[in-house]
């Protein structure tokens, strides 16, 4: 029963790239403008809180507090997001996703010759000044404070008595409260006035503009707020690894998995992209090659049995190998086709769908039943 | 550092510079960039002028369209590898490499067609962008799937699928002397095959008939199809066209050591294929071809900065990315196109 469940490392991911999928979806899933170069945000945050411990960040001290940094680095991604977003909200459907993506992909090219950022710069730099761990909790309280990273990280022994976490588990609680945070606040604007203005701009833009909304300004603070999380989501990332490279921070294709997350989980309901993002990474997990938490091919292995395996299908070919050959690590096709089917036939996504059942939030409508509400 | 030594400084680095943009502009360096530059450009047509043709009859940004680039490269790699066995001459490999372009031509198209009939159709009632979303789980699938064959049949020890690179016939390896400037034989090849398709292109789309249907449909569909031509079905051969064109594409790029057989490639030519045909604009043909000389050009520009004076390495792709915001916020349909194009 425990195989089911992901590993605690795959859940760290899936809550820090969650919580990027999310600030996708805030944008993308909210105003229709589809922001194919979000990853700029992420990988600037990843960027700029290795940059910060490295100490290459002007009048910012290496040992700066780890939330500090991340504040710092969404602010930086604000900045970013108001200048590409000043330019880019001045066209729209697939021209607005081509000209963020045109940006973004200049920000990955620069980047990956950048010398400054690390002196072997495709590779991507790692955390090498900064000595102390980066915590997670409130700046200059020791004892309000958590370190995360795999190896870095504290661990908590006996709390309450009996509760034992490891270093993994500890960066996943931490990181899991921060992206809580991040979530409620992205709620609380989606829930707002300007949410509501932002809902009118997908449906009908000429309409809201008639109305008398400045779209331009409301878009282009949608997107800096976006922009802020995506930050967040890859600083957490950067404080978890302590090493980034261009490709899994500013590369087109870390968008694409955003988009991937969306879809799956909901394409305009912020949780969603946090669940499509876990149904991604644990069909990944399940098809992956060592599966340490189960998986599809240890298991194929252990029950098939030795005669099974090494029976020849075609021309020397046999089952073990064909089991090697299309599951070993080729999680990205099985996703891949997953996503189409999602596109064709189920376009609300698991959360969307979910909600169309229900007929609304999924918290609501469950409290709704538990008390007995009429429909 | 005062005043007098920082103006001295600036200008020691402005002489540089001079001296720089003298050598630079000395014809021979000219005339090899023009003609590295007029390369470039062939290759860049090729891959972007199935996109191009797709969006304009159909407004389907096809996501697909680099790995099915990618996918003409090994395939054409695959049939020439298997004809060419000994040492053959020059002839003979440009023969064989014409039947393996013909037959990647032929098999990528039936792919279009298949995946435009069997999944693309499916989604015209829906906004366009669904038609994004699904192109782009395609190229996940396609690509994961040639990664699997070609671990499979370990085909690719090195990233650049040397076997593939080694049909080329030698008399293109070799520089030829135009006069002023030696160049090499597969640049002069590249001009050429780029040269035909736009014309093949070209006269298709003008004088045949069907090529007229073809823009009559990018015109107006409804207008097409109230005279009673089956615009799906013109959508389908359109796919399947540029499927193919981008399958000969990859054919040509296989030769190529720049660029190679690999599965990155898929990502390697989608990007600029994009640049290609929205600096031209969406959808039109004429545009794709300039803005393919432009992005050439510039490409063979900046490698010769990179190569001889500037240290940069990302330098010459970063430009290429920097035309391309700075065409979207000048002028954001591109060079020759309209403000609306495509439409089902």
């Amino acid at each position: 029963m425990v195989a089911v469940l992901p590993k605690v490392e795959t859940m760290v991911a899936v809550l820090y790239f969650g919580l990027f999928a999310m600030s996708f979806d805030f944008i993308s899933g909210y105003t229709g403008y589809l922001s194919f170069g979000h990853a700029a945000f992420y990988g600037a945050g990843a960027y700029f809180v290795v940059l910060a411990s490295n100490g290459k960040i002007p009048l910012v001290a290496t040992d700066t507090s780890f939330v500090v940094l991340l504040a710092l680095a969404g602010l930086v991604a604000v900045v970013l997001a108001l200048l590409i977003g000043a330019v880019s909200f001045r066209l729209s459907g697939v021209y607005f996703a081509m000209i963020t993506l045109g940006f973004s992909q200049v920000l990955y090219v620069f980047v990956r010759g950048w010398d400054y950022a690390a002196s072997n710069p495709r590779d991507g730099p790692a955390v090498l000044e900064r000595t102390d761990p980066f915590s997670v909790g409130v700046p200059g309280v020791d004892s309000l404070n958590l370190a995360i990273g795999q190896l870095a990280g504290d661990s908590v022994e006996g709390l309450l008595g009996v509760l034992n976490f490891g270093t993994t588990e500890v960066s996943y609680y931490m990181i899991g409260l921060v992206v809580l945070v991040c979530y409620f606040a992205m709620q609380r604007i989606i829930h707002s006035p300007f949410g509501r203005v932002l809902v009118a701009i997908r449906e009908n833009e000429e309409r809201a503009e008639a109305v008398g909304y400045n779209t331009f300004w409301y878009k282009l603070g949608a997107f800096a707020v976006s922009a802020f999380f995506a930050a967040v989501a890859g600083g957490l990332f950067a404080g978890f690894q302590r090493s980034v490279s261009p490709e899994n921070t500013f590369y087109f294709l870390v968008t694409g998995d955003a988009l991937l997350a969306s879809i799956i989980g909901g394409f305009g309901t912020l949780a969603g992209p946090l669940y499509g993002w876990l149904f991604d990474e644990s069909v990944t997990e399940f098809l992956s090659k060592t599966g340490e938490g189960g998986g599809l091919l240890p298991y194929l292995r252990e029950h098939l049995g030795e005669a099974t395996m090494t029976t020849e299908l075609y021309n020397g070919l046999t089952v073990g190998q064909t089991i090697d050959t299309f599951l070993n690590g080729h999680a990205e096709l099985y996703v891949g086709v997953i996503f189409v089917l999602f596109v064709l036939f189920v376009p609300n996504g698991l959360l969307g769908t979910v909600r169309d059942r229900l007929g609304g939030p999924v918290g609501e409508q469950v409290a709704a039943r538990l008390r007995g509400d009429e429909e | 550092m005062t005043g007098f030594e920082s103006t001295l400084a600036n200008l020691v680095v402005m002489a540089g510079f001079a001296d720089a943009l003298g050598q630079f502009l000395r014809p021979e360096n000219l005339a090899a960039v023009l003609v590295d530059g007029l390369a470039k450009a062939g290759l860049y047509v090729m891959i972007a002028s199935g996109l191009t043709l797709i969006f304009g009859l159909m407004g389907v940004l096809n996501f697909a369209h680099g790995s099915m680039t990618m996918i003409g490269a090994y395939l054409g790699g695959l049939i020439m590898v298997g004809l060419v066995g000994g040492s053959t001459g020059f002839g003979a490999n440009l023969l064989f490499f014409f039947v393996a372009l013909a037959a990647t031509f032929a098999l990528l198209a039936g792919l279009g067609g298949v995946v435009e009939v069997g999944l693309i159709r499916q989604l015209y009632d829906r906004p366009p962008v669904y038609q994004i979303l699904l192109t782009f789980g395609l190229t996940l699938i396609l690509d994961e799937i040639v990664r699997i064959v070609v671990l499979f049949y370990g085909m690719q020890p090195t990233s650049d699928w040397q076997a593939a690179l080694g049909t080329k016939p030698a008399a293109l390896a070799e520089s030829v002397d135009l006069g002023i400037v030696s160049v090499s034989g597969l640049s002069l090849f590249e001009i050429a095959f780029g040269t035909a398709t736009v014309a093949g292109l070209w006269a298709f789309l003008t004088k045949t008939r069907y090529g007229m249907i073809i823009r009559a449909g990018s015109e107006d569909a409804e207008m097409t199809e109230a005279l009673g031509i089956d615009v799906r079905r013109v959508f389908t051969v359109v796919f399947a066209l540029g499927a193919g064109v981008a399958g000969a594409a990859g054919t040509l790029l296989m030769w190529d050591p720049a660029w190679g057989a690999s599965v990155p490639l898929a990502a390697d030519t989608l990007l600029p294929a994009f640049v290609v045909v929205i600096i031209g604009g969406l959808g039109t043909f004429r545009g794709t071809v300039v803005a393919a000389v432009i992005v050439g050009m510039t490409d063979a520009t900046m490698t010769w900065w990179f190569v001889n004076e500037i240290e940069f390495a990302g330098l010459p792709e970063m430009t290429i990315f920097l035309i391309l915001v700075v065409m979207l916020v000048l002028r954001p349909q591109g060079l020759f196109g309209v403000e609306e194009v495509g439409g089902h």
